[in-house]
């Protein structure tokens, strides 16, 4: 997919919000395609701000980023749209959008991406049958329990089929045999080509899935021991 | 950025997350694509309150239109009246010889190219033209009240007065030749007047509906910022998100000029009517109705409010976009 096979290669790259002491310092790492990350650390120590940065929400201020081969560092506004497009991110807080039914909300992706709904209905509703949702398609979010929302959201991250796949938190309100085969789903799409950086506090389904680990602790990322793919 | 083609399997061929049956969304109808739910909320957007707004401005612009047309109207058939008529008045020191000026007048007038109705007014008229002046009832015979002959002429003859002036005042000393000039610039200039200053409410209409397309898109997009930000992480290009704002705001423009309109014509309707029969029949003020041509004006004006709104919150959308997110 890319010259040189890097979906994400962040080289002492920092983020600052304002003013304030930065939030990520020398940040360096990389991603290839078909690799699979666990981003593990205490709460607040910067996992969801690396994970922004890594879907484009924010733009390092300092050091260098390339997002599938493209200086994301200073590409310009409008070719953000197009490397969004290839990745899929499960929001921690679901950020569905409470006035459109859970099927508008999955198909969210492809209708931004000017795709007739007449080519998306099917793949929306098969999706939405496979998480387990093919009854709620017509029900709006604040009507659906959290693990339902949640659901939303994964099959909204997952249907425009993502080269990169990034999850915040993805198990935070399911039971554990769901966080189970949520978590067992990523391997597989991983194994299918997707390249996955799942964030996340649980790790006895870290032990049990032994794929990779980068820990991140005040601000800094390093490589968990046994794991590769960050220095 | 050209992206290589993969070739990935379905997410779902790999094991389901569903332990039940399975459901299918209904193909959309047509009403359903037309009534879908738009991405940014409609109470984002100001909803009924720029509707009501909007009604208001396209009421406005609608009558300052019509006041354009109007005028233009009424100014066109008034110069037009004076234009084509001409009139001759013979002064004279007794009735005679008034009377005998208004003869070789007349007699002069038959004999010019040009002319197509002379009528020499009788005292009757003449002198009722006075009254408003002396009061009904109060126009002495003693006054030797001019004559007046109102000449219908061609618009060749009306070009060029001075020979036929020339020939009345060899005929008849004490006649004197009327071609309305005065009285015709003066209606243009007014005319003039009032048409640009109708146009410039108009103007002045239209930049209070950007005003307003402004202030609301903004708001807009300030109480929608989490949804703004999800559309942008979903994809979405600043057109997309602009085009979503500007169609919605097409939708209510259009609510809301369709409702100025209709109120406007009917103030019109109520207008016309009273000055058909009541306040302008007897006075020196335009007649009009609304239809023909008039109508047709005044139905672009709300397309015109609502493609302004629409194309303004547009804008609004880009600039803003590129300035916060």
């Amino acid at each position: 997919m890319t010259a040189n096979g890097l979906i994400i290669d962040f080289e002492n790259a920092g983020l600052a919000y304002g003013d304030a002491p930065e939030t990520l310092s020398d940040v360096t790492l990389q991603l290839r395609e078909g690799e699979f990350r666990f981003l593990t650390g205490p709460s607040g120590a910067g996992k969801t701000s690396l994970l922004k940065m890594m879907y484009l929400a924010h733009r390092p201020t300092r050091g260098r980023f390339s997002l599938f081969g493209e200086d994301a560092t200073n590409a310009p506004r409008e070719a953000l749209p197009a490397l969004r497009r290839r990745i899929g991110v499960v929001f921690q807080e679901f950020r569905l959008l409470d006035h459109l039914t859970a099927f508008e909300n999955v198909a969210l992706p492809m209708k931004v991406a000017g795709i007739n709904q007449n080519q998306y209905r099917e793949d929306v509703s098969e999706l939405l049958n496979w998480v387990g949702l093919g009854h709620r398609m017509g029900a709006k979010p604040p009507t659906l329990s959290g693990g339902e929302q949640q659901r939303v959201a994964l099959a909204r991250a997952l249907v425009s089929k993502p080269d990169l796949i990034l999850a915040d938190e993805p198990t935070g309100n399911v039971d554990p045999a769901m966080s189970e085969r949520i978590m067992k789903l990523f391997v597989e799409l991983n194994k299918l080509g997707a390249a996955v950086i799942v964030a996340t506090h649980n790790l006895r389904l870290v032990q049990t899935l032994g794929k990779p680990v980068l820990r991140i602790s005040d601000g800094r990322v390093s490589r968990a021991p046994g794991a590769g793919g960050a220095s | 950025m050209n992206r290589p083609q993969i070739s990935r399997p379905e997410v779902t061929e790999t094991e389901s997350l569903s332990d039940g049956e399975v459901h299918e969304w209904p193909k959309p109808t047509l009403f359903a694509r037309l009534r879908r739910e738009p991405l940014l909320p409609e109470a984002g957007a100001g909803g009924a309150p720029l509707t009501a707004v909007i009604a208001v401005i396209s009421f406005l612009a609608v009558l300052a239109m019509a006041s354009v047309l109007v005028i233009n109207q009424s100014a066109s058939k008034w110069t037009s009246e004076l234009r084509s008529e001409i009139t001759v008045q013979i002064k004279g020191a007794d009735a005679a010889e008034i009377a005998a000026g208004a003869s070789a007048a007349l007699r002069v007038l038959e004999g010019t190219d040009g002319v197509i109705e002379a009528t020499l007014q009788d005292e009757a008229e003449t002198a009722a033209l006075l009254e408003p002046w002396l009061g009904r009832g109060n126009v002495q015979a003693f006054l030797n009240i001019p004559a007046l002959i109102e000449v219908k002429v061609t618009p060749g003859l009306r070009r060029d007065l001075d020979l036929l002036r020339n020939r009345l005042a060899a005929a008849s000393p004490g006649a004197t030749l009327d071609d309305h000039a005065v009285w015709h610039n003066r209606l243009a200039t007014a005319a003039r007047s009032g048409q640009a200053l109708a146009f410039a409410v108009f103007l002045l209409v239209m930049a209070a509906a950007c005003a307003i397309s402004i202030f609301a898109a903004r708001a807009g997009l300030a109480a929608n910022h989490d949804i703004v930000s999800v559309l942008h992480l979903v994809g979405a290009t600043d057109d997309f998100i602009a085009a979503e704002v500007q169609r919605r705001f097409f939708v209510l423009g259009f609510r809301g000029a369709a409702a100025g309109l209709a109120a406007a014509l009917i103030a019109l309707a109520l207008a016309a009517a009273a000055f058909r029969t009541g306040i302008g029949a007897d006075a020196f003020l335009p007649q009009f109705s609304v239809g023909g041509w008039l109508i047709l004006w005044l139905f672009a004006v709300p397309i015109v409010t609502c493609l302004v709104t629409a194309l303004t919150a547009r804008l609004t959308v880009l600039k803003t976009l590129r300035q916060q997110y």
